[in-house]
């Protein structure tokens, strides 16, 4: 499918490039945009992407793979994430893993078919101290049991 | 000059010069995957990790700048158990598949594990997957597995073809190379990674599965797809030439050719067409004919013209000696002043790096040996005007293909009353010709060609015919050439009776009366250095295995247009 | 007991709040005195690097070219994604401006053109919060342009924030800078090191969010004052992280050099149902672990863990009572740096994943003593071979988990060993594998 950026984003792009001496250090942060417009970052937003930093498409792809943050399939409206490193381990962060997975059915990687609910099993986000946590999309969701997992997931599928 | 010492040897250095530089200027090869000498450094593999006095840790030879005075052990405990502990991690996910790979013999890894490794693994899991046999390109195929990620395929992309096609995508050990999804690795100078690759994960798709390297015999020589002259290695089995590598010349080609030169330019030479006797037209065909009778059927041909309806053309593909002698048959046996040569001229080919957009080997050297039109001669537009016009009678083609290079030409050349011609392979001038004599290609003769930078460099045979006994020339072998015994895998080879134009003029001129005293080309060329200034000073020791320039003062580059 | 970085104070985050309670003093002190003057007060205040190295940060600094034909540069890290440190994240969302004064201070001790806040692209919400920050101090006059007017003098710097997009590698400093310029985040070969060569090959200084938070009241105290809180040989508050078996985790601003077991005991409330500590981990999953036993007088700063066969780190302290499953503890930390690995060079690209393999297989049952020895073998291997310090990071917690817990490791594998033939049979050669000695 066809990705050219919106006219507004075309802005942001530029007052990111502007941050640094040269263009191509924009492209994380661009890379943000097109996930943020696309919902994930698919051959022809990197092609995009190449097209509006004067970079190569090769340089993108190769960006996109090394960070896990870029999407490279779609995810779900909500993307659940799931730490299970070492502190949230050791509080319970499999027994929230483990349930999330049972009770949308999913694995590590996969997408709920009504496109609602994905999940990632991740690496330390930060929240040791407020262990276990989710995050779901870019908000975070700490010091978590069971029955909480299960009003997140239910008044996400009310949103 | 500053030293430091490796291993208890004193080693010079120039400022700026790494260890393993250094250590390599001085012969010594600290072991290393991901270093190469034209690449930049990008120190990831880890094999060349030496001990150094005063250093807490470990350094990587390749990026660490020698100092006056630096005491180096590559050999010392730290170092080598720090080696062996990196070439078990290459080895842990590396598939264990010498036997079907095309690397095999020239591996650096293989060599490693030989010479470095421990012998046997610890490692008793189950090894990392990746992709094998995609196809990057049209010449190029990857294997994941094989691959170490030294990176230097994808900096030379980068660096020296400047065609970023290649990237490393994911982390860790799912680090992989691919091509963006839709495009290919498919530069002109592509197969040079194949070169770089220190294990099988590249390899080329020309090569691929048909021979194990260490049957091949490999002859130093030039490439003769343009006028660069890159230098090359000859890589031969059974009398077949199965592949071409380039050679370092860093005043030609560095480390690297260019994909056509590679692939386009030897196959003739093992092609069916061969031209393998010499033939005479008979009732309108060529008839396969003996040499004695080929010679005295030219000679008395060529007897019954006026030296003025005869024009003899010279060629960019035949070497500086070929040439020579033909100026010499044609001037003095014949004494016609109407010759010249080809110009083969493609702009589309050349490029700012290797290609030239004159794509042949050596027109230089055939004008700077005598292949121009003598004063008041015709030079090739007069004498394809002439022989339109009836003027000239006979032509003398000497290695090329006139008639492929303009077709027009078949028209008025099959007007001619005598075309003689030399060819390596029948083609669409050879189907004019009224005689036709064998000619060696470039792989299987001696001789000189000259670049367009005026440098002569040499050619060597790699491939024997019946002209050239690989015994008596010292031809170079493989292992596996032994000769006379069952592993003799030359006595399979097709041997072709064709000789080097040179020695077929020299023929030729005997038959009309006048004999040459050149035993060898390499006598040819004793008296090319002596006759002609450029070339003066110059013998087949100074031009050596990277051959040597011209004087250039003393001729001018010939214009190509 | 004072505070330095994250203050008792409601609201300190408005830059309102944080001006009444002297936000911005610093600065403007700072410019009336030289770059070299503002080095020279962070070199005595003894302050070292709170990001992993525990390096000084005035010495740091001081490497910098005084002159240069190329523009300099500073980069602050805020890429925080080690397990068990979380510090990071408080000063963000507590104490902005704090850090935004420090990486203001710095960049004018060191002259920098520009600064970069690095922080991981998981922390979007404490991003948004340095932004609304940045902003109101750009408002002010305090960042930009309009600093020369505000502040007076000739100096003015622009601070940007960059997001990281998910890679514990970027937390290295040299990679840091590699994913600033917008590539794979592969470390770099050092030498040259960032202050010769840095961001876009030019000088630069790469600081941690709280070692920068820590110059403002440094510049405003006195470096005296700095440099008598705590132990001596590394001076200040530390926040430390509490997270694991306790009963009260989060992150406590507390003097240099206070007792790990105060810690967790006083501060940190104990270890739920009051059960036995197993194994404590004092800076982050990358330190070397202490037995339970072990924790007694030991104090959390650099020097004094390291004489205890450890190192202070991010300080992120990681407890784990006596019903922890270590074997699975340590597959899982052993899986967090095969995932984060970024496979540049050969040791911890290779070696990452077969400690992982190897763990997993233990974790099944299926391990015997041979296995631990190899493990151990295998991370020494790593061990001071590869381009950067993750090859470290990865093999302590194997090498000394295994080591310090011999004990607990045999009793979770078999002593049979068998070592597959078909590992043996293309061998051509059979030496002695020269295994690197053992540290400890």
């Amino acid at each position: 499918m066809e990705f050219t950026f919106t006219p507004e984003n075309l802005n942001r792009i530029n007052e990111v490039i502007s941050h640094y001496p040269e263009k191509r250090p924009a492209v994380m942060g661009v890379l943000y945009i097109a996930q943020e417009q696309n919902g994930w970052i698919s051959y022809e937003v990197m092609k995009e992407v190449a097209y509006v930093l004067d970079m190569k498409e090769e340089e993108i792809l190769g960006i996109v793979s090394f960070y896990t943050m870029y999407h490279e399939k779609p995810v779900g409206k909500f993307h659940l994430q799931v730490c299970t490193n070492v502190s949230c381990m050791l509080r319970g962060g499999y027994k929230i893993y483990d349930h999330v997975k049972e009770k949308l059915g999913i694995e590590n990687g996969g997408v709920t078919e009504d496109k609602l609910f994905s999940l990632e099993e991740v690496e330390c986000m930060g929240s040791c101290g407020t262990a276990p946590m989710i995050a779901v999309n870019e908000d975070y969701f700490e010091n978590l049991n069971i029955q909480q997992i299960d009003q997140i997931i239910e008044s996400l599928k009310n949103k | 000059m500053p030293k430091f010492i490796l291993d208890g040897k004193e080693i010079e250095f120039e400022q700026g010069q790494t260890i393993i530089q250094a250590a390599k200027k001085s012969g010594i090869t600290i072991p290393h995957f991901c270093w190469h000498e034209s690449l930049s450094i990008s120190g990831n593999c880890r094999v060349c990790l030496v001990e150094i006095e005063k250093m807490p840790k470990l350094a990587i030879a390749c990026s660490t700048l020698a100092a006056e005075g630096m005491v180096v052990y590559s050999e010392s405990d730290k170092a080598l158990s720090a080696r062996n502990a990196v070439m078990e991690f290459e080895l842990i996910n590396h598939p264990l598949d010498c036997p079907i790979c095309d690397e095999a013999g020239e591996c650096k890894l293989q060599d490693y594990a030989y010479s470095h490794g421990n012998g046997e693994s610890r490692f008793n899991e189950e090894k990392a997957h990746k992709d094998k046999r995609v196809p990057l390109g049209p010449l190029v195929m990857f294997d994941g597995d094989r691959c170490i990620s030294c990176s230097r395929c994808i900096r030379f992309c980068d660096e020296i073809a400047k065609e970023s096609q290649l990237t490393f995508i994911k982390r860790g050990d799912r680090v992989t190379i691919v091509t963006y999804p839709g495009k290919q690795l498919d530069n002109p100078y592509s197969m040079n990674v194949t070169d770089i690759c220190p294990v099988g994960a590249l390899t080329s798709r020309d090569f691929r599965f048909k021979a194990r390297v260490w049957e091949l015999s490999s002859t130093k020589s030039i490439c003769n797809g343009c006028s660069r002259g890159c230098n090359i290695n000859l890589e031969v089995r059974n009398n077949q030439v199965l592949r071409l590598t380039p050679r370092q010349n860093d005043e030609v080609n560095s480390f690297w050719m260019c994909d056509h030169g590679r692939v386009n330019t030897y196959k003739f030479i093992n092609a069916e067409d061969r031209v393998d006797s010499p033939y005479l037209r008979r009732k309108g065909a060529l008839a396969r004919s003996g040499w004695d009778e080929a010679f005295a059927a030219a000679s008395s041909e060529l007897k019954s013209y006026s030296k003025n309806e005869i024009a003899f053309i010279g060629s960019p593909y035949a070497t500086c000696e070929d040439n020579f002698i033909l100026s010499k048959f044609a001037t003095q046996i014949i004494g016609t002043k109407h010759m010249d040569f080809i110009r083969h001229f493609n702009t589309s080919f050349g490029d700012n790096f290797l290609r030239q957009g004159d794509v042949t080997p050596n027109s230089f050297g055939a004008k700077a040996v005598g292949i121009f039109p003598g004063k008041g001669g015709l030079d090739l537009d007069g004498i394809i005007k002439a022989v339109k016009d009836g003027q000239i009678k006979a032509v003398y083609l000497m290695e090329d293909d006139m008639i492929a290079f303009n077709p027009e030409l078949q028209e008025i050349f099959s007007k001619l009353d005598l075309f003689i011609v030399h060819a390596t392979n029948f083609n669409k001038t050879t189907e004019l010709a009224d005689i036709v004599f064998p000619a060696s290609t470039y792989a299987e003769k001696h001789g000189t060609i000259v670049n367009s930078d005026g440098r002569v460099q040499r050619l060597k045979p790699a491939v024997a015919t019946f002209d050239v006994d690989r015994a008596l020339e010292g031809m170079s072998l493989s292992r596996w050439d032994k000769f006379g015994t069952k592993f003799d895998s030359w006595a399979e080879g097709n041997k072709r009776d064709a000789r080097s134009s040179w020695r077929i003029l020299a023929g030729l001129s005997g038959a009309m009366g006048h004999k040459y005293k050149y035993g060898t080309a390499e006598e040819v060329f004793m008296d090319i250095a002596k006759s002609i200034n450029a070339f003066s000073g110059l013998d087949y020791e100074v031009i050596g295995e990277l051959g040597a320039k011209l004087k250039l003062d003393s001729v001018t580059k010939p214009v190509i247009a | 007991m004072e505070k330095i970085v994250l203050p008792d104070i409601k609201d300190l985050h408005l830059i309102d709040v944080y001006i009444q309670n002297g936000g911005y003093t610093a600065l403007k002190k700072a410019f009336s005195q030289t770059p070299d003057d503002i080095i020279d007060q962070v070199k005595k205040s003894g302050l070292r690097g709170r990001g992993g190295a525990a390096f000084f940060a005035g010495l740091k600094w001081s490497f910098m070219p005084k002159t240069s034909s190329k523009p300099k540069y500073l980069c602050i890290n805020g890429d925080e994604s080690e397990p068990g440190s979380f510090k990071d994240r408080q000063i963000l969302e507590f104490n902005p401006h704090q850090l935004i004064e420090g990486t203001l201070i710095e960049a004018y001790a060191i002259q920098a053109n520009a600064a970069y806040i690095y922080i991981r692209g998981e922390y979007h919400k404490w991003i948004k919060l340095l932004e609304k920050a940045l902003a109101d101090a750009y408002e002010y006059g305090f960042v930009g342009d309009k600093m020369k007017e505000k502040l007076g003098g000739n100096y003015s710097v622009n601070i940007y924030v960059h997001k990281g997009a998910g890679a514990y590698i970027c937390g290295e400093e040299s990679a840091l800078m590699n994913s600033i310029e917008g590539k794979r985040g592969y470390p770099r070969v050092k030498p040259p090191f960032p202050a010769q060569n840095g961001l876009w090959g030019c000088p630069t200084t790469i600081n941690n969010v709280e070692t920068v938070a820590n110059v403002p009241p440094i510049i405003n105290k006195g470096w005296e004052w700095f440099s008598k809180i705590g132990e001596p040989k590394h001076p200040g508050t530390i926040l430390y992280g509490l997270s694991g078996h306790v009963n009260n985790p989060g992150i406590y601003e507390l003097p240099s050099g206070t007792l790990l077991t105060d810690l967790i005991y006083k501060y940190g409330g104990g270890v739920p149902g009051n059960k036995k500590i197993l194994c404590v981990i004092p800076g982050g999953s990358s330190m070397p672990p202490l037995r339970g036993e072990q924790i007694e007088g030991i104090k959390m700063d650099a020097e004094s863990l390291k004489a205890a066969g450890t190192s202070i780190g991010t300080a992120g302290i990681i407890v784990m009572d006596e019903d922890t499953d270590l074997v699975q503890v340590l597959a899982r930390i052993a899986k967090f740096y095969y995932h984060e690995s970024c496979g540049q060079c050969t040791p911890c690209r290779e070696g990452t994943g077969w400690m992982l393999k190897l763990l997993n297989r233990i974790a099944k049952g299926e391990g015997s003593t041979h296995d631990l020895d190899l493990l151990i073998s295998v991370a020494s291997n790593i061990e001071g071979n590869t381009i950067c310090a993750l090859g470290e990071a990865a093999a302590w917690p194997v090498r000394f988990m295994i080591t310090r817990f011999r004990d607990y490791f045999e009793t979770c594998v078999s002593r049979e060993v068998t070592i597959p033939v078909a590992n043996k049979v293309h061998s051509l050669r059979h030496t002695e594998y020269p295994l690197a000695p053992i540290k400890d």
